[in-house]
């Protein structure tokens, strides 16, 4: 509504002062939770945790207790040992593709949105060509047929497929940044292309690829999930989030904790990315911030 | 000044609720506008005319505003009336002129079927007379093979083109009263001269009252009979054009008038800028909201608001407490 | 008359592909002597910002040549061109989007030193806060204040303090005041004047107000459509206006003065599309005098008056000029 933008404009025109907007208690909460599951995922092998893989048929499918805080699986391993240790998967997955879709689309995204020209239309069209692949059937396929299916190997397959996504979501960004006038100053100043990616484009589209990297681990993570519930993920014993969910399947009514456990770890785990990936987005863009 | 009064407008306060606080973009606003009577309403950047225009058509953001004072256009009155009795108003007593022609018409709808919406919705006109009259207003704002372009999307037209096609759609329900704000800001220096001698055409062809909303002195000085001169939110002098522009009193007017360049000075002449800047409506002072920036400001400036009081000549207002000579306020 | 600062001659730019070619400049020359301050005037679309940015090549000029102090800036390339280019500086219309808003004055003002190492340490900080003082920002209260932070005429004092950190000979300003408010607009004009005379600048001042561009220049050269119509002293162009769309352009210009008698008739209908130019003269589908000539020959620039230059086959004269301003 127009009105509306008449008020942005007349509060533009009237802030002075550093704008003293916060991220809130919720954002935090979100933060501690996130570094919580990293830290125990990083730790799970000095943590006084019970050996994940350690079968107890004495304890199978027991309830949770203070022996086994989240229970125990149809062949007596830990759950809440399986959620730690599983979150490592997970979160291997989720980062280690995300590092290689960002580490070759980010740069190339930025540099064709600089560029433009030959660069950019050849880069564009290759990457739309990659993109018209049903993603999820290709990786799929590909985990079928590429065995034995390793962690590294995932990782490569959804890493390669999230490149078309990244340059796509950098290289619009980037474009919105590199035709404002001040980067047209930094070149009439004598700046050299690369002085002007770094100093001038990077730190306004870092924070668009930031929280665009948060959801894209959480895409990852559901991925992850979902290829598991297919059997296409790490194999067993193995624990991952979505191993779990699978491996309760058939015994969901004798035994709910198994699936309860492991959907609400990644549950909360999603959630708490989202959160921070939205709010950072909204946080740190400069147009948006003052309304 | 004529002597039915077509609006009426007392102590119009608009307060908008923002993260950083309460903002007050028009503080206790009054004028009278009569029939057939054009109106100036000059100022900078936050000096709250926009909001007063948009408050006067009934327009506001649904959340966060508060509206008081009074707008009574032909007895009717506009602040807190509902939607439905805005829509009454829109089109057919008042309509407006924008500063966008681009973002004021609808991209994907033919420009003569936006006229008909409103001929069709507004007047209860059947298909055949609405089509027939929009060609008409085509003709009128001075738009060259008007059948033809009924059929053209906006983006096909010039800006000054489409900024005529705003002002048809804005006549199509042949208002009272049209508010037209910076209706020429953007447009190029031909084109601002053609669309306000269109303006100036149609006001007095049809008889309408007008509310020319500007920051350029330049535009009001000419094709207005009053002057408002609006400073943070409030009105600091008002009067009839040629009083405001020549006997001036409130240093403001003084300095809105000496800061702009003129065709008529030789080049190189030193222009006597206003040092500061408008003021942050958000943190106003506790006086004399120019008070900060003018040179003649006292103690009591600082510290007490000024309020309208009649200067020698009848209509003529000014809210200050050292007033200009009269002499000093000559033309320069 | 000694070499000028800047010399251009036959500067063309075209943009788009071969089927919708648009000439949005056409074999422009001007000269800009040094310490002068050239206006450059016309309405959207006739090229002046093109102009600008095809000087600096921000553009690349499709023909023409463009000299600084004698040396060719269009026959440079690279880090030659880079380095050289540091002598002429730009400001922008847009003073927002002027400044990276993530970014902190005092490091904004210094960018062209860092880029050419010119200073570091201390020198680099007594630079950049001289030169914030000497635009009116103080450097200790604001120096650390990200762009964003700023109001327009303040992002535009930052803009010009840049420009000047390389101490360049030629400052082109593209429409530097249009955004801002009159009394801000003021401010920056009288600062631009007092730069220039302190720092020994030559400025090309590119602006759509005829009003500012008055205030501001020694000379002015018109543009329309793309090409130069008329080019003389600031004083004698406006007063006595050789070029009928000269004449057209000042006479719908609005004077802040009741008592300002209407002047001249206004210009009926708008540009034709650069697309598609009229042959021979441009300005000839809108100009009342217009003839057969106008439409096959295209008349070249030649000096009516010392130093006033226009480009019309048939320039008003005195007599002919009749009921248009005077």
């Amino acid at each position: 509504m127009s009105s509306s933008l008449e008020l942005a404009e007349l509060v533009e025109e009237v802030t002075e002062e550093p704008d003293g907007r916060r991220l809130g208690v919720l954002f935090w909460v979100c933060v501690g939770w996130l570094a919580l599951n990293l830290l125990a995922a990083l730790l799970a092998n000095v943590l006084p945790l019970p050996n994940p893989l350690t079968q107890n048929y004495n304890a199978v499918n027991a309830g949770p207790s203070l022996h086994h805080l989240f229970g125990t699986d149809d062949l007596g391993r830990d759950i809440f040992s399986r959620v730690v240790f599983g979150s490592r998967v997970s979160i291997e997955a989720g980062l280690g593709s995300m590092l290689i879709g960002f580490g070759v689309g980010a740069p190339l995204g930025m540099l064709a949105a600089y560029r433009r020209g030959r660069l950019d239309q050849v880069l564009t069209v290759v990457m739309y060509v990659v993109l018209a692949f049903p993603a999820i059937i290709a990786t799929i396929a590909i985990l079928s047929f590429w065995t034995p299916r390793t962690l590294l190997k995932i990782i490569i397959v959804i890493g390669v497929a999230a490149i078309p996504l990244v340059y796509r979501v950098i290289r619009t960004a980037t474009l919105a940044v590199a035709t404002q006038d001040y980067v047209v100053a930094a070149k009439v100043q004598g700046a050299s292309d690369t002085r002007i990616l770094v100093r001038e484009l990077l730190p306004n589209v870092a924070p668009i690829a930031v929280s665009f990297l948060l959801i894209g681990v959480a895409t990852v993570v559901t991925l992850e999930g979902s290829l598991a519930f297919l059997g296409l993920s790490v194999a067993p014993p193995t624990p991952s989030w979505g191993n779990m969910i699978n491996e309760s399947r058939t015994i969901l009514q004798l035994n709910p904790w198994l699936a309860l456990f492991p959907a609400a770890a990644m549950c909360l785990f999603l959630l708490a990315l989202n959160f921070i990936g939205d709010r950072l987005r909204t946080h740190f863009d400069v147009s948006e911030g003052k309304l | 000044m004529s002597d039915e009064t077509l609006l009426r407008v007392r102590g119009v306060t608009t307060v908008f609720d923002t993260p950083q606080g309460r903002l007050t973009a028009v503080d206790g606003v009054s004028f009278d506008l009569g029939a057939h009577e054009s109106l100036g309403v000059v100022g900078e950047s936050g000096s709250g005319k926009t909001v007063l225009s948009r408050t006067i058509m009934g327009l506001q953001p649904r959340r966060g505003v508060a509206v008081t004072g009074s707008v009574r256009l032909n007895g009717t009155e506009v602040v807190g009336a509902s939607e439905e009795a805005k829509r009454e108003l829109w089109g057919r007593q008042v309509a407006m002129v924008f500063q966008d022609p681009m973002t004021s018409l609808n991209p994907v709808v033919k420009v003569g079927k936006q006229i008909d919406e409103v001929l069709r919705v507004r007047l209860g006109m059947d298909r055949a007379a609405a089509r027939a009259r929009a060609i008409e207003l085509l003709e009128m704002v001075g738009i060259p093979a008007a059948a033809t372009r009924y059929g053209a999307y906006p983006h096909s037209l010039s800006g000054g083109m489409r900024q005529r096609v705003v002002v048809a759609i804005a006549l199509a329900g042949s208002p009272q009263l049209l508010l037209a704000d910076e209706p020429t800001t953007g447009l190029d220096v031909t084109i601002q001269a053609q669309i306000l001698n269109l303006l100036d055409e149609v006001q007095g062809r049809l008889g309408m009252s007008m509310i020319l909303v500007t920051h350029d002195l330049g535009v009001v000085a000419t094709r207005t009979s009053r002057l408002v001169v609006m400073y943070a939110g409030r009105v600091v002098e008002t009067g009839t054009t040629r009083d405001v522009f020549a006997r001036h009193r409130m240093p403001y007017t003084r300095a809105l008038l000496e800061s702009s360049p003129k065709i008529s000075n030789p080049s190189h002449t030193r222009l006597a800028a206003i040092p500061g800047r408008p003021p942050n409506l958000l943190d106003l002072p506790a006086g004399c909201a120019f008070a900060p920036r003018c040179a003649y400001a006292t103690d009591r400036c600082r510290s007490e608001r000024p309020v309208l009081e009649p200067a020698d000549e009848p209509g003529h207002l000014f809210a200050c407490f050292n007033p200009l000579p009269v002499a000093a306020g000559g033309p320069s | 008359m000694t070499e000028p600062l800047l010399s251009v001659r036959g500067l063309s730019v075209t943009f788009g592909p071969r089927s919708r070619r648009v000439s949005a400049v056409d074999g422009v020359s001007f000269d800009v002597a040094a310490g002068e301050t050239l206006g450059l005037v016309g309405e959207s679309g006739c090229g002046k910002s093109t102009t600008g940015r095809a000087l600096m090549r921000i553009v690349e000029p499709t023909a023409g040549t463009v000299s600084l102090e004698g040396a060719d800036l269009t026959a440079a390339s690279g880090r030659a061109l880079r380095e050289r280019r540091t002598a002429m500086q730009m400001i922008f219309q847009d003073p927002i989007s002027s400044l990276n808003p993530r970014r902190r004055a005092r490091d904004i003002v210094a960018e062209p030193l860092d880029c050419w190492k010119r200073a570091a340490g201390e020198e680099r900080r007594r630079i950049v806060d001289g030169l914030l003082a000497q635009v009116g920002i103080d450097p200790v209260a604001y120096g650390d204040r990200y762009a964003r932070q700023f109001s327009g005429g303040q992002c535009q004092r930052i803009s010009i303090a840049r420009a000047l950190a390389m101490r360049p000979k030629l400052l082109i300003c593209d429409e530097v005041v249009s955004a801002l408010d009159v009394s801000v607009q003021a401010q920056i004009l009288n600062l631009l004047e007092d730069l220039k005379a302190e720092y020994g600048l030559t400025l090309l001042f590119i602006a759509h107000d005829l009003a500012v561009v008055k205030n501001i220049s020694d000379r002015v050269a018109v543009m329309y459509l793309g090409r130069l119509c008329e080019i003389g002293p600031a004083d004698a162009l406006y007063d006595a206006p050789a070029h009928p769309y000269t004449t057209f352009l000042l006479g719908a210009a609005l004077e802040a003065d009741p008592e300002a008698p209407r002047r001249g008739e206004v210009l009926e209908g708008e540009p034709p599309s650069p697309l598609d130019p009229p042959s021979g003269c441009r300005f000839r589908t809108r100009c009342p005098y217009a003839t057969e000539r106008c439409a096959t020959e295209t008349p070249e620039l030649r000096e009516v008056a010392r130093g006033h230059q226009v480009a019309c086959h048939f320039p008003l004269t005195i007599t002919r000029r009749g009921g248009a301003p005077d």
